[in-house]
């Protein structure tokens, strides 16, 4: 079987964030790596490779960036990277990264594709469900289990007060929650290999995508700071008193 | 000139930083306060294949070169001193001579157990009397039919207690000094090799370190490591600038946790109404530790490159030991300034740090035999 996993770079989750001073973008520190959530579909996917001895692919789509995140998945074990590398594809929205990516995952149809539920970025969970729309695939949001037998994938999801299975024919589409799997470290052999490896690239153009933004970011705003923290100090009757006193009349919450 | 690391070096730094993180971190304090080998870790990040870094492909290795391998030992130093020192020893000291002389069945018995964590290699230098004055070395070793026996006792042997072989430096004719000198392999189990008193060590907690006995102990011939007698110092030299300056990346992975903790310190804690970060005379430390740090990497990495080059940087992996350890040390030290009451305090990590630190100066030269042996250099020996 061939599993394709849908990767992303984004920014550390440390990194330092800025919203330019006319709010029409972002600057971000440059410090990248695999999205959370890729990661844990990457980890799936070497888990299908494993038990049932799939070929796996992992396929991204950015402006002049993703190599780390393709190093990183080939470091897990990961065989083969694609990269649709665009300059169209700076800042554009969802639909068009979906269609990118669905057109590079038409290339060699796979059997399962497997994304993260959504990017620690922009937090819009929506390619999946796109690339899955695009190419026709049944798709099953936020997996936390995953089992693939006779042409189907019995797929686990949480709801509310306990647990959902769905089963999907392949092929399908599913998007990784945190406790699909639990990914692994990559080891020395994988880190070499990553090193090495040539990442292959394809654009939009070759892809035949035409990148046509229907949502695009209108502006970045900052919350405000959160107000300092005022310790009460006294005995706990004084304190509660005055807590009481300070919701009151200051919070007006009471 | 160009300073970078190539971009395939950025994500070998940034893979091994985020499995030190995910996977070292959440034990270093555990590690410190226990004072116990923590196997199971060891078990975990050797299976990782890091120990064969700097070793050919063939025997699983990665066959890095010194940049990268330093890259390395910066990283794994972040988290805690005592774990790296033990994985450092199977990787670099303990392993190279049996590596470079060993026997094909020597290697397959030792050396490539050793690459994958199954077993914990030593090297032994260190007497009673001498450390850094190999020519006083008085560990001997005795010719007999068909091999060596060896007498004597080795003080402060990293993983010694534990170690399943260890490359033994000893004398075969005291009179004649560093030229008597040669590396002998010997194994757990051999009769007459004993571990002896475990020491109770200030900083590098975690890695047991130790006497190693050796009465009458009978080994082969083929346990000579060299290609000829007399020349065990002449092999150690191959790997001396490495390990000087693996101890200075050890140095600079330490000082940046440190510098870290210490940054993350000075913008949360609150004084007279601001953080202690908006004050002069601590924006005044932080403006000279981080120029420091940033002088002792760019010797520290030049040196390694120089290796790389073919070249033997004798004075600059010498001086990158030396600056980066001391470079270190004035870190720490500034950081328990930093932090002030809470720095000398076991709940927080600066006192871990500063004591850990210490531990650096002896290892690869102690910086008062490196001035020395620096000065004599620069002024061109004796006249």
């Amino acid at each position: 079987m061939r599993v394709v996993v849908l990767v992303k770079e984004v920014p550390d989750l440390e990194a330092a964030v800025k919203v330019t001073g006319d709010g029409s973008g972002l600057e971000v520190e440059k410090r990248r790596g695999l999205n959370f959530f890729d990661e844990i579909a990457v980890e799936a996917a070497l888990k299908l490779k494993e038990s049932h001895g799939a070929v796996t692919t992992a396929v991204g789509a950015s402006a002049g960036a993703g190599v780390e995140a393709m190093r990183r998945a080939v470091a897990m074990g990961i065989e083969t990277p694609l990269l649709v590398d665009d300059p169209a594809l700076d800042g554009a929205d969802s639909l068009t990264v979906a269609r990118a990516l669905a057109a590079a995952i038409a290339l060699e149809p796979a059997d399962l594709v497997i994304a993260g539920k959504q990017a620690t970025d922009d937090e819009a969970g929506l390619v999946g469900p796109m690339v899955a729309e695009i190419l026709g695939l049944p798709c099953a949001t936020r997996a936390i289990g995953l089992e693939v037998e006779d042409g189907f994938v019995l797929v686990t999801r949480e709801i509310d007060g306990g647990e959902e299975v769905v089963r999907l024919p392949l092929p399908a589409l599913i998007t990784a929650e945190k406790g699909l799997a639990e990914p692994r470290v990559p080891g020395m052999a994988g880190t070499m290999k990553a090193m090495k490896v040539q990442i292959e690239r394809t654009d939009l153009a070759t892809l035949g995508v035409q990148a046509h933004p229907v949502l695009p970011v209108a502006a970045y705003r900052t919350v405000g700071k959160r107000p300092p923290v005022k310790m009460i100090e006294g005995e706990p009757a004084d304190a509660a008193a005055e807590l009481v006193r300070l919701l009151r009349q200051e919070a007006k919450v009471l | 000139m160009d300073f970078r690391l190539t971009e395939e070096q950025e994500f070998f730094q940034r893979t091994v930083a985020d499995t030190v993180d995910r996977m070292i971190m959440p034990h270093v304090e555990h590690i410190d306060e226990s004072d116990e080998f923590p196997m199971e870790l060891w078990k975990e990040f050797t299976s990782l294949g890091y120990l064969g870094l700097r070793y050919p492909e063939e025997l699983g290795g990665m066959a890095a070169d010194t940049v990268t391998s330093m890259i390395f030992y910066e990283e794994l130093s972040r988290a805690s001193i005592g774990f790296a020192q033990s994985v450092i020893m199977n990787m670099l000291m303990g392993t190279h001579l049996v590596y470079r002389w060993g026997s094909d069945e020597i290697k397959e018995r030792c050396l490539l157990p050793a690459l994958r964590g199954e077993k914990i290699a030593t090297v032994c230098f260190t007497e009673d009397q001498s450390g850094s004055d190999l020519a006083g070395t008085r560990t001997s070793a005795k010719k007999v039919d068909g091999g060596w026996v060896l007498n004597g006792t080795k003080n402060w042997i990293t993983n010694g207690p534990l170690a399943d072989f260890a490359t033994v430096l000893a004398t075969t004719d005291p009179s004649k000094g560093m030229k008597a000198l040669n590396f002998f392999l010997v194994e757990k189990g051999t009769p007459g090799f004993s571990a002896g008193q475990v020491l109770h060590k200030l900083g590098c907690r975690g890695t047991v370190t130790g006497e190693l006995v050796f009465e009458d102990v009978f080994v082969p011939d083929e346990n000579l490591l060299g290609a000829e007698e007399g020349k065990g110092v002449v092999y150690l030299g191959e790997i001396l600038n490495e390990i000087r300056c693996m101890t200075g990346a050890m140095g600079m992975g330490l000082a940046r946790t440190a510098f870290d903790d210490g940054l993350d310190y000075a913008r949360k804690r609150v004084a007279f109404g601001k953080t202690i970060g908006e004050f002069q005379l601590i924006r005044s430390k932080f403006a000279e530790m981080a120029t420091e740090m940033e002088a002792a990497r760019l010797l520290l990495y030049k040196a390694a490159w120089m290796i790389d080059q073919g070249e033997q940087p004798k004075l600059e992996a010498a001086m990158a030991k030396m600056f980066c350890v001391e470079t270190c040390c004035k870190v720490v030290d500034e950081v328990t300034r930093i932090y002030g009451a809470n720095g000398f305090a076991h709940e927080y990590g600066p006192q871990r740090y500063f004591r850990d630190a210490r531990f650096l100066l002896y290892g690869g030269g102690t910086h008062e035999i490196l001035k020395n042996f620096l000065g004599k250099e620069i002024l061109g020996g004796k006249r």
